[in-house]
């Protein structure tokens, strides 16, 4: 008893003598970001997930080319850029920036990133070479490049800017463990420090040649449960907070913190297995009536809590062709095309989900309650992510399956994966008519031809159906009311554009 | 002893073995981890490189063979995802995992041990029913509950203790606690059993008619005795603690062993995985061992052969 009493008293004790936090206050006080995972590896050519370890990245390597939040791009160590002939870039790079370590910034850097990118393993999760058919770094001087690509492309800059470029020897010469634990780029902030697991802190470059940025201290946190991350951006003690659920969201509103939604570029939908275990799917009127049997603006309004918008194409905005509009939900209409196809009385349907976005049980139960109202007969499946990962890949999940794409603004790209047999074609949907503009779009330069085949593409695969087109999928983000920062939808952030209000 | 002691590490072996055999075995069957780490629109050619970079394109048993004989060595491979070594990766997580570990089942023991006793000298008292009321509560109630409450109230509310993160001693503070409840109401019903098994005991019986003060009856000769039992299950949670309390871990972005576990377990990361499950078994062998040391200094009448 004695013990016990003398463990309570100390343990008081011991909280009571102790000094409140000094991170309070504001003044130039270092910004900490907390996100529910971990940071992985600062390799820049091995990045494959947005934040943490893409912002850190972002923030510690430069790239050729920023992606603004909008999608477009802007100079960074390019300073301008020129097509000269069909398959060819020419690019200016910037002069007098040097990497942390001293190594100068030039043509041969960059070439001798690009060759590393090619290399296995960073090209199977780096895109460059795969995406704009990149055959060829051609060093013109010091600080003039030219990019041959096989064939011509719309694409060259947005893929530039995620290759990242790290200092030319360090990364030849160091070791592969070494390189991922301790980058040296040319970006606005340094590493600081790295708690693998717990926390990374990056130090402001004050020579950075876009001028130091004005948080000069910023540590990313690790904190996988979002109402920890949620209590302690109340408590104050965290500045942003990333990875917020539509159910908490609320909570990230307080007396020092404000929510912020951004609507995301993720497209939600139920995606229709072509070629699964329900013949059915691949007639059209059906996948169109699956489409006219699900209310999406009520769910939106309900399940989602009106924190988006149904997709209006399969191309984000402001890419998106402005004629086609969302199918109406008409249950009548519905059952009328699945008679058409034959299947007066419904068919069975596996409605699939996997761990990889939230709510995937949730979604998948609504959209099955109202596919029941038409006659069709759901079960309902979740799958393990890895399983999930290899049926998309091979086309061969069941029925219809909870999944999103592309969170990108880049039509090309985001028409490119319904095209026959491409890797990401997950529903197995295929049609020459489509796949002929699409590709005909990705080589046409001039951008009022190219927006006419893409819109015509658009058309196509909206009506052919080959998703449930669902909603794009919302962004919560949490922030100290002493900051400011335009969120990107990409989910994305970059520090050094944060600022003290 | 020396033969106990050569049998012990024999023993320890086989199960070493046994655990990276199963291990290997289980982690092979949930899949294919290039499906997880190659970006989502990687080809076939992309993907089929990525598994003969990893070494994962040869045959099963040589890769079996290739990870014990690096084993053996001290070399438990490289990390897939986090591209560093497995050691290293285990090594910077074990220091939180030890801390919080140790915090943890000292708190528990500090309010178990005590707690039991009295309860168990009180019996039927109003005292009891308490006790063991609160006791069965904090067994059934959910750990990441008790944890969110806890930093409800002394975090976000009285802003004394940080919310979460591993830093300071005060960080370690609502974790520990958190994790001890637990243990604690497991182990304070015990030692109320264990207790009055052995007050109700024919010895102690014999040691009051000889007419012994009731405090040498109860430190020398009960208390040795009740110990047994829970000097086993406080080793077993003793162990489960020190293998990751990812529960704990995660509510408090604590950064131990166990979500380390978990997210190797969740990205396929074999060697990784590996590595974890070799480490948590090796507690278990030595801490099991110790345990059996421990039965001969609390009863002189167990040998160890």
């Amino acid at each position: 008893m004695k013990l016990h009493r003398s463990l309570t008293a100390g343990l008081v004790a011991l909280t009571l003598a102790m000094p409140a936090h000094t991170a309070w206050s504001q003044d130039a006080e270092p910004v900490v970001i907390a996100s529910s995972e971990d940071v992985i590896s600062l390799d820049p050519h091995m990045l494959d997930s947005n934040n943490p370890t893409g912002s850190v990245i972002w923030s510690v390597f430069d790239s050729l080319v920023r992606r603004a939040p909008d999608g477009t791009s802007v100079p960074r160590l390019a300073t301008e850029w020129e097509r000269v002939d069909d398959v060819t870039w020419r690019f200016k790079l910037r002069e007098g920036v040097t990497f942390s370590n001293g190594e100068p910034f030039n043509a041969a850097a960059v070439q001798v990133n690009f060759a590393r990118m090619n290399t296995a393993p960073f090209n199977s999760v780096q895109q460059l070479h795969d995406q704009t058919g990149l055959t060829e770094v051609r060093i013109i001087d010091d600080y003039t490049i030219e990019l041959v690509t096989e064939k011509p492309t719309v694409n060259m800059l947005y893929w530039l800017a995620e290759a990242f470029i790290a200092a030319p020897d360090y990364i030849t010469n160091t070791a592969p463990d070494v390189v991922a634990s301790a980058p040296v780029g040319s970006g606005p902030y340094v590493l600081g420090e790295w708690n693998r697991g717990d926390s990374l802190t990056l130090v402001a470059n004050d020579a950075y040649w876009g001028g130091a940025p004005a948080v000069k201290t910023v540590t990313f946190r690790a904190i996988p449960e979002v109402s920890s991350r949620l209590n302690e951006l109340r408590a104050g003690t965290v500045d942003l907070v990333v990875g917020i659920t539509p159910d908490s969201a609320e909570q990230a509103n307080s007396d020092v913190s404000d929510l912020v939604r951004i609507e995301g570029l993720r497209k939600m939908h139920m995606g229709i297995s072509i070629k699964g275990e329900q013949p059915a799917l691949a007639d059209v009127r059906v996948r169109q009536a699956l489409n006219h049997a699900v209310d999406v603006p009520t769910i939106v309004a309900s399940l989602m809590g009106g924190s988006t918008s149904p997709l209006v194409s399969i191309v984000n905005p402001p890419n998106n062709n402005p004629d086609l509009t969302p199918f109406a939900y008409d249950p009548e209409k519905a059952k009328a095309l699945l008679a058409e196809a034959g299947f007066p009385d419904g068919f069975p349907l596996t409605l699939q989900w996997s761990t990889r976005f939230d709510g995937g049980k949730e979604v998948s139960e609504v959209v099955g309650a109202y596919l029941e109202q038409v006659g069709i007969q759901p079960t309902y499946e979740a799958v393990e992510i890895g399983q999930f990962r290899a049926g998309l890949s091979s086309a061969s999940l069941k029925g219809i399956y909870f999944q999103g794409w592309a969170a990108l603004i880049n039509p090309s790209v985001e028409l490119v994966i319904l095209t026959c047999g491409h890797v990401d074609n997950s529903s197995g949907y295929c049609n020459p008519e489509y796949d002929k503009l699409v590709i005909e779009a990705s080589q046409t330069l001039d951008d009022q031809a190219r927006q006419k085949l893409e819109f015509a593409a658009q058309e196509i695969i909206w009506n052919d159906a080959p998703w449930l087109y669902l909603w794009r999928l919302p962004s919560f983000f949490g922030i100290s009311k002493e900051l400011s920062y335009e969120f990107r939808a990409d989910n994305y952030l970059e520090p050094y554009l944060i600022t003290y209000k | 002893m020396p033969l106990f002691l050569f049998k012990r590490f024999l023993q320890a072996l086989l199960v070493l073995i046994g655990v990276s055999f199963s291990t290997f075995i289980v982690a092979h069957m949930t899949g294919d981890p290039v499906e997880l780490m190659a970006r989502e629109n990687a080809t076939l050619e992309d993907k089929q490189a990525l598994r003969e970079f990893l070494g994962l394109d040869r045959p099963l048993a040589e890769q079996y063979l290739s990870f014990v004989g690096k084993a053996l060595q001290g070399d438990l491979g490289y990390s897939f995802v986090q591209q560093a070594p497995v050691t290293q990766l285990i090594a910077e997580r074990l220091p939180a995992t030890l801390l919080l570990a140790a915090a943890g089942f000292v708190l528990a023991l500090l309010i178990s041990v005590p707690l039991g006793i009295i309860i168990a000298l009180k019996r039927n008292t109003v005292w009891d029913v308490v006790v063991t009321a609160l006791a069965m509560i904090g067994q059934a109630a959910p750990g990441f509950w008790i944890g969110l409450m806890l930093v409800v109230l002394f975090a976000v509310e009285l802003k004394l203790l940080p919310v979460s993160g591993y830093g300071g001693p005060l960080y370690l503070v609502l974790p520990a606690i958190t994790l001890a409840l637990q243990s604690a109401a497991r182990l304070t019903r015990l030692v109320r059993a264990s207790m009055l098994e052995v007050l109700n005991a024919d010895y102690i019986r014999t040691a009051r008619s000889k007419g012994l003060r009731e405090r040498t009856i109860l430190f020398i000769h009960a208390f040795r005795g009740a110990m047994i039992p829970v000097v086993t299950m406080a080793g077993l949670e003793l162990a489960e603690l020190v293998s990751g309390a990812f529960i704990t871990e995660t509510i408090f972005a604590w950064p131990g062993v166990g979500r380390l576990a978990v997210n190797a377990v969740y990205q396929r990361d074999f060697p990784l995985i590996q590595g974890v499950v070799l480490m948590a078994a090796a507690f278990f062998v030595i801490i099991n061992f110790l345990v059996d040391v421990l039965y001969v200094v609390i009863d002189p009448r167990v040998k160890l052969k």
